[in-house]
């Protein structure tokens, strides 16, 4: 029995082990982190879930904006055989020309989209084509506003993709969408999901915005803002409702508007109320009247010269439309006299009435949550001409947004506090708990409440015998407002003698301020003044509007007799 | 049976523990990768062969309670009869995998091969144990003729490519280890050298597709043609994921993901190494290097030229399996489906190694017993 030959064999035997630890060597720790990594890559899949949309929900919870599950057809090219004969089944389903989809159809491709977003009744003729697998559906989720154009352009729209374009779904995009998230799920080697991995349970979905607007108040307002675009043949309107001591926007409407789930003419997709000015004219009396009573350069029983009719302001007449004469200055606000404003102005002096300007929150942002708000136009006093002051004083030289402009009133409202205007209160997750919510914030005091008493009275004669806006009182309870009628400017940058804004603003009870109503009515025909055109607007929104939010109604019987008569 | 003190003084019991080890540790493993996604039964993989390890302890105590020397005698009629199996499968055997192994007697299926193997390892030790010079070439021709060309032809026929191999390699081991002229033994590396590009082609184009299969995969695996690359890929996967620690016994994840086929019968070791990691492979080495080692010092030890040849054919037997079925788990060795002993799920597969073990602990304990 030789020893030697067994060694001999037994060494190679040694050798395939060693080899095979060798292996292990390099598998198990050289090569280890890399192949750990596959191992794990293999078995944990990452999917991304995109998330439902948020939706949008007014101060009552009532939807405005929420999703509908629909489906989305698309083909598979390299299943289909025929392709002219599939697209003769599926051209009434389809927007594409017989054409374009029989190309599409013989795309060397194996997925091409046909129609996106197909509503249910198409989706079941479809499927009963028996297509598949030569087209198949993809679930996807369609915007829906329930409402149609309610607050189409406070909502705004988004596009085919379920993304943002518009109004607060587009400022409020990232919160309504949601983050996708990155589920980890195990998958076995069929590609199986392992029980654990749960891999649809649970919707997610994006967080929803629960808003100041009323549906049925914004409804009011966007009856009458129609009514009114179609009675004057007006080329636009605009109208809010905010409460003033909180700065809630609880209504914003712009006419003409669109519809949200088929947005046509992008002309008409801005939000008027704060992405375009206007020179507010008149209605800018009020901010010139509580900056004088603020300052004590005037008290209301100030009497000012208007007989004259007109006021040279540095080489330039400003008139008054209608002849007046001595007026006192809580009239000179009552009968919008521009030459009694001009001469309140000039007691007041340029600097501190531009200080009261920019206090009163003009020139600057409101602040506001709503997308694509601009500053308005406001020089300062260096850059005034020696006219400015007295253009400024009727309302000119400046320009704001509705909603600047409403805000103001606000702090007349409300005692004096400029407030922050808002209109998203609170953002809630899908399970309806509450992400974060908003409150009312006061920006700064701007005047006192004495001066805001003595200012709301004035302005509550403004409606009242012998005022601009007899038509815009309200049936029980008494209205503090303003009317403006302002000429447009001409693009020869002349004022122009037939386009005017003629607008209201003002809130109700102004003992006890609910609501403050803003209504601006561009190149209204036939009628320009204010009083005319606006204030009725005024006054059927705030009529509906407290019947709505049950004021009571004080029996007021000379006011009713009053408003009935004109 | 009369059993004499001295043969439990001599009982190999460390030989014994050493597959007992192995054997419960297999278990474990075959527990661990069967295991169910989810609510699922657990398959009984693990009970079964647990019975069958039952069945093998048997066997082992039945074959060491005999004296090998009547092995001796039986040698050839056992051989004779392991090849009339062989040839009964190819006629009666059921289908597996492409090839048939198989005989179902009543319930139970097994694999006449893995019981040819020992009585192929008898047959030629009674041979070799008989012819005390070195052999020449005509003897070597005498000696393939007679004992290995018809079972290596009806393997071949199956085909079980793997099993063909192994008779090949103990064939070769054990004749070199009977010592061999130095003709033979040129002449042997000559052929190797020689003939595996020209046979390679001949045996390619008799080659089943599925093993052309196999052999295309190990050579390049990118190409796959049927998923055998895919098996190597993911068993280097498995192995490698484990690392150095390991882990952890039932926190695999490739064999109940279902990446890894085979999982519990011919690449168990890749589920082992995945769970208990580089030092637990090296340890499971470690024990069979010393099976392997224990069986050696029997050899030399053993008190006839029978015994010795006995115990060496056994030896290579188990180091062929363990050699090639592992280097198949690491990519280094084509896949020719060969389980690993002991661990490896299968029943005849089992028996049959504890039957090897049996004649070791046989050969090892009676080294002192006179001839009568």
């Amino acid at each position: 029995m030789n020893k030697r030959r067994v060694t001999f064999l037994f060494i190679i035997v040694l050798l395939g082990f060693l080899s095979v630890t060798i292996r292990l060597v390099d598998l198990m720790v050289l090569e280890h982190e890399r192949l750990a990594e596959r191992a794990h890559n293999q078995h944990v899949k990452m999917e991304s879930i995109k998330p439902r949309r948020g939706a949008i929900y007014d101060n009552r919870m009532r939807e405005l904006a929420v999703n509908r599950k629909v489906e989305s057809l698309y083909g598979v090219p390299r299943e289909i055989g025929d392709p002219a004969l599939v697209a003769r089944k599926l051209s009434p389903y389809v927007r594409m020309s017989d054409r374009t989809l029989v190309k599409r159809l013989s795309l060397d491709k194996s997925f091409v989209w046909l129609e996106r977003k197909l509503e249910d009744s198409a989706v079941q003729r479809i499927k009963r084509l028996n297509l598949s697998p030569q087209v198949g559906f993809v679930p996807e989720t369609r915007r829906t506003y329930p409402k149609g154009s309610l607050g189409a352009h406070v909502i705004g729209f988004v596009n085919m993709d379920n993304k943002g374009s518009e109004g607060l779904e587009l400022k409020y995009d990232e919160i309504l969408r949601g983050r996708s998230r990155q589920r980890q799920h195990g998958m076995d080697a069929h590609g199986r999901a392992l029980s654990n991995g749960g891999l649809y349970s649970g919707s997610t979905m994006g967080d929803s915005l629960v808003l100041t607007l009323d549906e049925d108040l914004q409804y009011i307002v966007e009856k009458e803002l129609f009514n009114a675009v179609k009675k004057w043949k007006a080329s636009s309107a605009v109208s809010i409702l905010m409460e003033p001591d909180t700065g809630r926007i609880l209504a914003m409407a712009v006419s003409p508007t669109f519809s949200p789930e088929r947005p046509d003419k992008p002309e008409h997709w801005r939000n008027r109320a704060v992405t375009d000015v206007y020179e507010p004219g008149s209605t800018f009396k009020s901010i010139l009247a509580a900056a004088a009573l603020e300052e004590s350069v005037a008290r209301p029983s100030d009497r000012f010269d208007c007989s004259k009719g007109y006021i040279e302001v540095g080489g330039r007449k400003i008139r008054d439309d209608h002849r007046h004469k001595v007026l006192s200055f809580a009239e000179v606000i009552q009968k919008s006299s521009n030459v009694g404003a001009v001469k309140i102005a000039q007691r007041l002096g340029k600097n501190r009435f531009y200080g009261y300007i920019r206090s009163f929150g003009f020139g600057a942002k409101t602040g506001s949550d709503l997308p694509g708000e601009v500053r308005g136009l406001l020089r300062a006093p260096e850059r005034w001409s020696g006219s400015s002051i007295g253009a400024l004083a009727v309302g000119y030289e400046v320009a704001v947004t509705p909603l600047q402009l409403l805000n103001a009133y606000c702090a007349i409202a409300n005692g004096g506090v400029l407030m922050r205007p808002y209109i998203v209160s609170e953002i809630i997750d899908a399970d309806g708990r509450t992400v974060r919510s908003f409150s009312p914030k006061p920006i700064r005091r701007v005047i006192s409440k004495k001066t805001s008493a003595i200012l709301t009275g004035i302005l509550e004669k403004v409606v009242q015998e012998g005022g601009t806006a007899v038509r815009a009182s309200v049936l029980g309870n008494p209205v503090a407002g303003k009317t403006g009628t302002a000429r447009k400017l001409n693009s020869n940058g002349r004022y122009s003698r037939t386009r005017y804004v003629s607008s209201f603003v003002g809130f109700v009870p102004s003992d006890k301020p609910r609501l403050a109503i803003i209504v601006v009515v561009d190149e209204p025909k036939g009628a320009i003044y204010g009083g005319e055109v606006a204030a009725p607007v005024f006054r059927n929104i705030a009529e509906h509007a407290l019947i709505y939010l049950n004021v009571p109604r004080e029996n007021n019987g000379n006011i009713l007799l009053v408003s009935d008569e004109r | 049976m009369k059993l004499d003190r001295r043969l439990i003084t001599n009982f190999d019991w460390l030989m014994l523990g050493l597959v007992l080890t192995l054997s419960i540790v297999g278990i474990a493993t075959i527990f661990s990768a069967t295991r169910p996604i989810g609510e699922a039964p657990h398959p009984t993989f693990y009970l079964r062969q647990s019975v069958w390890m039952g069945i093998s302890l048997v066997g082992l105590i039945s074959v060491v309670s005999m004296d090998y020397r009547w092995f001796h005698r039986f040698s050839y009629p056992f051989f004779a009869l392991g090849v009339f199996m062989l040839g009964v499968i190819l006629v009666a055997g059921h289908k597996g995998m492409g090839a048939q192994r198989w005989l179902a007697i009543g319930p139970v299926s097994f694999q006449p091969s893995e019981i040819t193997k020992i009585s192929f390892i008898m047959a030629l030790s009674r041979h070799l144990a008989e012819t005390s010079k070195l052999l020449n070439m005509r003897d070597v021709a005498r000696i393939f003729l007679v004992f290995l060309a018809v079972p290596l032809g009806l393997l071949l026929a199956q085909p079980d490519l793997g099993t063909g191999l192994m008779f090949v390699f103990i064939f070769t081991a054990m004749l070199l280890v009977a010592g061999v002229k130095r003709q033979v033994l040129i002449a042997l590396v000559l052929t190797v050298a020689l003939a595996v590009p020209f046979l390679g082609s001949v045996f390619w184009s008799g080659l089943k597709q599925y093993q052309k299969n196999r052999i295309v995969a190990f050579v390049k695996p990118e190409m796959d043609p049927s998923g055998i690359g895919y098996q190597i890929a993911q068993s280097k996967i498995t192995v490698g994921s484990g690392g150095f620690l390991g882990k952890g016994y039932t926190k695999g994840t490739q064999g109940v993901l279902r990446f890894l086929p085979e999982k519990h019968t011919d690449f168990v070791f890749s589920i082992f190494a995945e769970e208990w990691g580089f030092i637990g492979s090296v340890i499971f080495i470690g024990f069979f290097l010393l099976i392997l080692m224990r069986g050696l010092e029997t050899a030399v030890k053993a008190k006839d030229r029978y015994g010795y040849f006995l115990s060496v054919g056994i030896v290579f037997l188990l180091a062929f399996y363990f050699t090639v079925n592992i280097g198949m788990t690491l990519g280094l060795a084509p896949v020719v489906g060969v389980p690993l002993p002991f661990m490896s799920y299968g029943g005849t597969a089992l028996v049959t190694n504890y039957l090897a073990i049996a004649i070791l602990i046989n050969v090892k304990m009676r080294r002192f017993e006179l001839f009568y």
